[in-house]
């Protein structure tokens, strides 16, 4: 363990958290796209996190993203037969996104992201606290 | 009442040869666990987190960023570890001049 550890530490908790929210914000920017029945259909984007624990049990080490995992690729067929892209029976496929349930992930990410962030100041005001000790001695 | 008696004064050991500049520099303990060397890593660290503040610097200026939280968590961090290793040079001068004024 470093004596900053928790800068690298509160630094991968606020990587992981902008990435959350480029995968929402990738979501709900194709949550209108529509393919054809023949194609797959745009897949949601999940982040996935990992604990980054060091060798010894209970290091801290903070967290990595492992990948982006991809979700339901089926999406939903809707019946749009006025659609360019529509199928003979007139069905497209349009991605398996809730738009309430990518708001909420919205404000998850926003907050984790403060957190982490908050949790840098009071490291910085705690060790400027600590070096204030024998100051005026 | 028996007094006791003073004991022997050990002898003065002989007197080692001057050193010259080139002794001075090997005054830090050669298990490589004296203040200089602790002051010299703590130097070395400070000049690592800080590089590595520069570098993100640029790559804010240049727009190559890819996280702009990184570069201010590490200018932090560089700022405070300054602050910290100054502290502790200081303490080590303060405690350096107390010697110095120590009456003879």
């Amino acid at each position: 363990m470093g004596l900053f550890d928790v800068f690298a530490i509160s630094g991968s908790g606020t990587n992981l958290n902008r990435i959350w929210l480029d995968c929402v914000s990738d979501n709900i920017a194709n949550i209108n796209t529509v393919k054809s029945t023949s194609e797959t259909a745009f897949q949601a984007r999940y982040v996935v996190a990992q604990s980054a624990d060091g060798f010894a049990a209970g290091d801290p080490k903070g967290v990595n993203v492992t990948g982006i995992a991809l979700g339901n690729p089926e999406g939903r067929v809707v019946y749009e037969p006025d659609n360019p892209l529509a199928d003979t029976d007139g069905y497209v496929r349009r991605p398996d996104i809730d738009l309430g349930d990518q708001m909420t992930q919205l404000i998850q990410a926003q907050r984790g992201y403060q957190a982490n962030l908050a949790v840098v100041e009071r490291a910085t005001q705690a060790y400027q606290t600590a070096l204030q000790i024998g100051r005026n001695a | 009442m028996s007094i006791t008696g003073i004991g022997i004064v050990p002898p003065v050991g002989p007197l080692g040869p001057a050193g010259g500049v080139g002794a001075a520099t090997r005054v830090a303990s050669p298990q490589g666990s004296g203040f200089a060397t602790s002051l010299a890593g703590a130097v070395d660290n400070l000049s690592a987190v800080q590089s590595k503040a520069d570098g993100l610097a640029v790559q804010a200026a240049t727009g190559t960023l890819t996280n702009a939280h990184d570069y201010l968590i590490a200018a932090s961090e560089a700022s405070l570890t300054t602050q910290m290793t100054v502290a502790v040079r200081n303490k080590a001068i303060e405690a350096f001049n107390e010697i110095m004024r120590m009456p003879l």
